[in-house]
């Protein structure tokens, strides 16, 4: 019971505004950096009122929901991505988030204002790594789940990959490119993804293989998951059709009945 | 007010089930040891059970098994996992044993309906727990088939969270986002555990563990009916 009110009492963890900031948001956004999937941060208390920023913050989904139509320019130009409701955001988070990004904006350079994305072209050697870690064949080193486990490729064989998640065939268009990609990568930002990968991120090496293998798939079109869908239902069948023959053959001397056996074996009157 | 469903879903409710399951069935126990009984029917009906209670129990002890060891040891299923042919062995032997169980479910459900003899002795709590495991199958075999690959991601999203539930320091962050059938299913199982000790799922507990190979025997009642 004690769990239980803790749980449902607002989170107050030691973790401080920066390092939140570097875990929830740095995967969309930068400070100065310009745009990843979401918009660069850099004077957005300027752009929007403290209060609209509150209350988008708080629940994205309701306020993009309700028709706001700065909530829906900034929706599309993320290309349909809507931000996802961060965790653990309380009201004194959120004051201490926005007073962080009125502070970094004022910097000449923000400590957040992104990554260093390698510009050296991919080789043959990524992209055959890249696609090993996505089949999961090159285990990631921090224990990640591998992408096939809820993602698809074009060329992902026999069954294909998972479908918890979307196909990721023309990823590397959709998050227009290496810089974004990478940031995603870095601490991909879905509800689905984010406790996962929050405690096993990927490494620079990792994420560059796998961006030269998703580039690689640019252009190509995503499998069909229907044939692979009837092939593993009819694999199914097969496998539990297997196991009634089996009970049957296996327990062939079982008890049937009292009356029949002894119909069978009687001698039959009337011949010799 | 999702958050609160969320939280009633995934932290309240399965405390409340697993308390349940303790408590009453140590309490069944004690007050009704010779309740702890399927009271078998294989001596009204014979045909038709070998069809349908052979499937379902083979079907249901690998299926619940395989969620348990997914559980009990997420990272060797991963690393099973790591190659895509063992991915797929693992996820079409599932889905077999899976099918296998709603076969001799439903066999199980049509011959208690069919049969006089057999549906006077099958009671109310009978039919609820056959509806609850007729929906947890089903939703169970179609998480198999539209949101594959389970086995993966049971042992990244869902052993982590049952983990939480155990070490009573609930983390719902890797529930809350996947989707409804998966939630359904995983809601429909808490239930089933805090109905447990209210009906023939008790047998689990008493089980005389030659069942599971030796011939199968017809068995009668000395009690009433």
């Amino acid at each position: 019971m004690a769990s239980l009110i803790l749980f449902f009492s607002p989170s107050l963890q030691a973790q401080d505004t920066p390092d939140y900031f570097r875990q929830n948001c740095m995967n969309c956004h930068t400070v100065g950096g310009g745009r990843l999937t979401g918009p660069d941060l850099k004077d957005v208390t300027k752009r929007k009122d403290r209060e609209w920023l509150a209350k988008f913050m708080a629940n994205p989904k309701s306020v993009i929901d309700s028709g706001d139509p700065y909530a829906q320019k900034i929706l599309e130009e993320s290309r349909n991505v809507p931000m996802p409701t961060l965790p653990g955001l309380t009201k004194e988070r959120l004051e201490n988030l926005l007073d962080l990004l009125e502070a970094e904006s004022k910097l000449e350079e923000s400590q957040f204002k992104g990554l260093k994305i390698s510009n050296k072209p991919f080789t043959d050697e990524d992209r055959a790594l890249g696609r090993s870690i996505f089949l999961g064949t090159t285990r990631l080193k921090a224990g990640g789940t591998a992408c096939i486990s809820c993602h698809s490729m074009h060329d992902t064989s026999a069954l294909g990959g998972g479908w918890l998640g979307p196909d990721l065939t023309n990823i590397y268009e959709r998050l227009e490119g290496r810089k974004s990609l990478s940031a995603w990568l870095m601490a991909p930002g879905t509800e689905t993804m984010l406790p996962i990968f929050k405690d096993h991120p990927m490494d620079a090496d990792e994420i560059n293989s796998l961006a030269a293998y998703f580039e690689s798939s640019a252009g190509k079109s995503p499998a069909d998951p229907s044939a692979n869908r009837i092939a593993f239902l009819l694999m199914g069948l097969m496998g539990a059709a297997a196991c009634i023959f089996g009970f049957d053959a296996i327990w062939k001397k079982r008890f049937h009945s009292v009356r029949r056996p002894l119909v069978d074996t009687a001698p039959t009157r009337g011949h010799e | 007010m999702n958050h609160f469903l969320d939280q009633f879903m995934f932290v309240a409710l399965p405390y409340v089930c697993l308390f349940t399951f303790f408590l009453m069935t140590i309490y069944r126990y004690q007050m009704q040891s010779f309740s702890y009984s399927s009271l078998s029917s294989q001596f009204l009906e014979n045909k038709h059970h070998f069809w349908a209670v052979v499937p379902f129990h083979y079907g249901i002890l690998v299926v619940a098994a395989g969620h348990f060891i997914a559980f009990l040891i997420p990272r060797t299923i991963l690393l099973w996992n790591a190659h895509p042919l063992r991915l797929y062995v693992l996820e079409v032997s599932a889905l077999a044993f899976g099918l296998l169980t709603l076969v001799g479910l439903i066999g199980i459900v049509v011959r208690r309906f069919s049969n006089t003899k057999i549906r006077y002795v099958t009671t109310y709590t009978d039919w609820i727990l056959f509806a609850m495991l007729m929906l947890q199958t089903i939703s169970g075999v179609g998480v198999a088939l539209f949101h594959p690959w389970g086995s993966s991601w049971f042992a990244s999203n869902l052993s982590p969270y049952l983990w939480s539930i155990v070490i009573l320091n609930p983390d719902i962050s890797f529930v809350v986002a996947l989707p409804f059938l998966v939630k359904f299913h995983i809601v429909l199982a808490f239930l089933t555990i805090g109905f447990f000790p209210f009906t023939r799922l008790v047998h689990v507990l008493v089980i005389p563990n030659p069942y599971l190979w030796r011939k199968p025997q017809v068995v009668r009642w000395y009690g009433r009916r």
